[in-house]
């Protein structure tokens, strides 16, 4: 029995795909990824031969390459002890033994081997039909293929309806110009990431707005879950297994996403790596695979070939996170920064999705999802025609970024500086496309006052306090409406931007607003009032939202307030790694 | 041989021409001024647009003419420019960074700074010396060295861009305080013990700024400062004597030659370092003793009377 359960396993965590006759080809006009999957052995065969070129160009010796990888991955399938285990350590411990005995030619074509086998694994799938399948059960498409046996079910138990999608999500920034930029130039989305919803929100924004649809790289544990497996797979998702530390396996990955933006596969890649755990906008970006793209516009204009490379600050806001109580916890530990995958989160437990939807019809579009200006990979803005424009508003040709003494030439160093120098734009286009969710206003507020009211406690101090500190609704009322205006105030400046609620709604309406949400939403009861008196009673859950304000918490101090707004921000700073 | 071009007239871009034409470049000087007394097959303009005509870009006005100079050249720089400044100074009220200005003012990306205590005079007669480029571009630094290195130059590199240019710009507020203790008579020992404290807590803010230790400890830090320590009477060291003189800081300035940096930036660091938190006590002084909020005698009386505690 269990054999058979586990042979079942296996196979459903092997995205399926539908049989098919006749490849795919785009028609005129459809972006390039209708096309991929006649592409895709093609690719995969481009990312092994560039994988082997880079092994030869470092000069070392090839058994040193295949070493590392193979004790890699018996370290790793020995840890695992599943059955990707059972099926495979076999196989690296035995090149392990037998790599000391190869011959170049052997070790070349072992290695070969490997990468072909990763490169395969990585590379996604896109069906078109599985496209308009998708397209089609919009507005349920984003319930459908979260989990799509029992959401209609339980929106309509839910009373929500079939527009309910629709409501959940709101979409605001440069969309006209977007619209205009995908048929000039490969657009690659960088977005800020707090949930595993992140990836399937934004692909559904962009499918309702008329967008092309990204390839993107999804940790392999959402992959686990058959149906939104097969819907990932399908629609031109690429695995990422997070568990495997290998050098090869990075270099394939970071490989295959370059492939993909030089060919001109409109990309989604999160800078920040992984969910923010602390709820902080991300600042320190490392880009990853982002920097693929940097250097995929650089291989490109060597090749002779102009497409432009646009990078899109996207952020995307929610009201509640699903998984904000695992991630903040994570955080907090001291040894959880090192923790990468999170198996056990909210988001595999199915009561916690139905508690989330049932929180979406109470608030404000919970999810907001703005698209910033786009910038060229050096930072410049991009106009209406998708020309880079420099700071005196002239027309500059992006190309000479990546050529020396009038030749365009591949310098890996280079196009690291300029992706660490993206990073840092990015960090502060973050910063200046934020949209504060009422939830994070009014957890920055009591956090804030919590802070005050416990002088001389470290954090962890003050996250003990739960319930010990009460405040009235007067002063609440005070305190929240002139933040308000200070918040608002920062907007008009271009500082930060807010949500509808958040921008228009009296700190009555918000409280209560705030507090219906959060009642009964994630397990640890945040905040209670009982005759007009407000209690907190989780610090960390107001931690948590009130993170995201962080940025903003010197600036939007009242008289008496800036030593704890400063006390707030220098505790961001400390925490490191967000 | 390869083409660049200078951007300032003043003794550092004459000196950096100087050792590009020995190198056999072809260089192109822009200048306000007519340049007096001009080196051998040095072209020289009046007009930036000259300038982008070569690749790269050496630009050496004072750091107080940093913000119009690139907003100039950002009429004319393009992606293919490499820019590298050798400004001691740090721009505005926000204290930017030379390259940050340059870099934000002008398309080019490709920027770095060069720092440390190579003096004009070393580098116009070939003298040997050394200095530190700092740039995350390594082919800028490539490009300094073929336009300006020779056997006795020695320059070094580093990514930490923004410690070099810290370092150089604070360096410039300890060579004033410098001026200030030798003018008042102190000897070796005061100016060790004040010039070691200063460093290491210019280090300290430039570690709060997101800077690397190391750089302070190298050409772009203790380098330059030794220079200035040795003698080579910078503007700064100059005007820290008139202020202890008791002269008004305007007034000091002027007779220690234009543009001294240090004047402009000592308050604005002190501030900065208060919202960082960081502990900068001679240069709170220096920034006392700017704004004439404190009396030449009394401030290093202050700084002597702090609490000792471990090193």
């Amino acid at each position: 029995m269990s054999k058979v359960a586990s042979a079942l396993r296996q196979l459903l965590t092997k995205p399926l795909r539908l049989p098919h006759l006749a490849p795919f080809v785009a028609e005129p006009g459809q972006p390039p990824i209708f096309g991929f999957n006649s592409e895709r052995g093609d690719i995969v065969r481009e990312v092994v031969t560039r994988v082997q070129a880079r092994l030869k160009a470092e000069g070392r010796p090839l058994e040193y390459a295949l070493n590392e990888v193979a004790i890699d991955e018996v370290r790793r399938l020995e840890g695992q002890r599943d059955d990707e285990a059972r099926l495979h350590l076999g196989r690296w411990r035995g090149l392990l033994k037998r790599c000391g005995r190869m011959n170049d030619a052997e070790k070349a074509e072992a290695l070969r081997e490997v990468s072909e086998h990763y490169a395969s694994d990585v590379a996604g799938n896109f069906d078109p039909r599985v496209y308009a399948m998708a397209t089609r059960a919009i507005p349920h498409g984003l319930s459908a293929i979260l989990k799509p046996s029992s959401v209609p079910a339980d929106l309509g138990r839910l009373g929500l309806g079939p527009v309910a999608v629709d409501e959940l999500m709101r979409t605001e920034g440069e969309l006209d110009l977007l619209r205009k930029l995908w048929t000039k130039g490969t657009l690659v989305f960088v977005p800020t990431h707090s949930s595993n919803l992140d990836s399937v929100a934004l692909g559904y924004a962009l499918m309702r707005e008329q967008l092309p649809p990204v390839v993107y790289g999804a940790g392999k544990n959402l992959f686990s879950n058959p149906i939104v497996s097969f819907f990932m797979h399908n629609l031109g998702a690429y695995r990422v297994d997070r568990r495997i530390r290998a050098a090869l396996y990075k270099d394939v990955l970071k490989t295959y996403a370059g492939v993909m933006v030089e060919r001109g596969y409109h990309s989604l890649f999160f800078p920040g790596g992984t969910r923010s755990r602390s709820g902080l906008v991300e600042r320190r970006l490392k880009l990853g695979l982002a920097g693929s793209a940097v250097e995929a516009f650089s291989r490109n204009t060597v090749r002779g070939v102009t497409r432009p490379v646009y990078f899109v600050p996207t952020t995307i806001n929610y009201s509640l996170v699903l998984e904000g109580e695992t991630l903040i916890e994570d955080w907090l530990k001291e040894s959880g920064k090192a923790r990468y995958i999170i198996e056990d989160d909210e988001f595999s437990q199915i009561e916690r999705w139905i508690a989330f939807f049932r929180k979406l019809g109470e608030m404000e579009a919970p999810c907001t999802i703005r698209f910033g200006r786009p910038i060229d990979p050096f930072g410049n803005v991009v106009d209406d025609e998708g020309r880079s424009i420099g700071p005196h508003g002239r027309p500059i040709d992006p190309t000479g970024y990546v050529s020396r003494e009038g030749r365009a030439t591949l310098d890996p160093r280079r196009d690291a500086a300029y992706t660490r120098e993206l990073g840092q734009l990015l960090a502060e286009r973050f910063e200046t496309e934020t949209v504060l969710m009422a939830t994070q206003v009014v957890s920055h507020v009591l956090f804030r006052a919590l802070v005050q009211r416990s002088p001389g406690l470290d954090l962890f101090g003050r996250l003990r306090l739960r319930g010990d500190v009460a405040l009235t609704r007067e002063e609440l009322r005070a305190d929240l409406g002139a933040t308000l205006e200070r918040l608002r105030e920062l907007e008009q400046r271009g500082a930060v931007r807010l949500s509808r609620l958040s921008r228009t709604a009296a700190p009555d309406e918000l409280l209560d607003r705030v507090a219906a949400a959060f009642s009964g939403y994630h397990e640890r009861t945040i905040l209670t009032e009982t005759n007009g008196t407000l209690t907190l009673e989780d610090p960390t859950m107001l931690l948590y939202y009130q993170n995201r304000l962080v940025a903003y918490a010197e600036r939007i101090a009242g008289d008496g307030q800036l030593p704890a707004a400063r006390e707030i921000a220098r505790l961001a700073r400390a925490g490191g790694a967000s | 041989m390869s083409a660049l071009s200078v951007v300032g007239g003043g003794g550092f871009g004459l000196a950096l021409a100087h050792a590009a034409l020995r190198g056999g470049h072809s260089v192109t000087l822009w200048s306000r001024r007519p340049i007096d007394e001009r080196p051998a097959g040095l072209l020289t303009t009046s007009k930036l647009a000259d300038v982008a005509a070569s690749d790269l870009v050496l630009v050496a006005v004072p750091s107080s003419h940093v913000l119009d100079t690139a907003r100039a050249l950002g009429e004319h720089l393009e992606g293919r420019h490499l820019v590298v400044h050798v400004s001691r100074g740090l721009v505005g009220e926000g204290l930017h960074t030379v390259s940050h200005t340059l870099r934000h003012e002008t398309a080019a990306r490709r920027v770095g700074c060069l720092a440390g205590p190579l003096g004009a005079a070393t580098l116009r007669d070939g003298l040997p010396g050394g200095g530190v480029i700092g740039t995350a571009f390594g082919e800028v630094a490539d490009a300094v060295r073929t336009a300006i290195g020779g056997p006795a130059l020695r320059l070094y590199e580093t990514e930490d861009v923004l410690g070099v240019e810290l370092a150089s710009a604070l360096v410039g507020l300890l060579a004033l305080a410098l001026g200030f203790a030798k003018e008042l008579g102190y000897g070796p020992s005061t100016l060790s013990m004040l010039m070691t404290r200063g460093l290491a807590e210019v280090t300290r803010f430039g570690v709060a700024c997101g800077a690397d230790e190391a750089t302070f400890h190298g050409m772009a830090g203790f380098g330059d400062l030794l220079a200035a320590a040795f003698g080579d009477e910078r503007p700064e060291v100059l005007l820290g004597r008139s202020l202890a003189r008791g002269q008004r800081a305007v007034d000091a300035a002027r007779e220690a030659g234009a543009h001294v940096e240090g004047v402009q930036i000592a308050h604005r660091v002190s501030a900065r370092a208060r919202s960082l938190g960081v502990e900068m006590p001679i240069s709170d002084a220096i920034a006392a003793l700017v704004d004439g909020t404190i009396e030449a005698p009394r401030a290093l009386e202050t700084l002597m009377q702090r609490r000792v505690r471990r090193e």
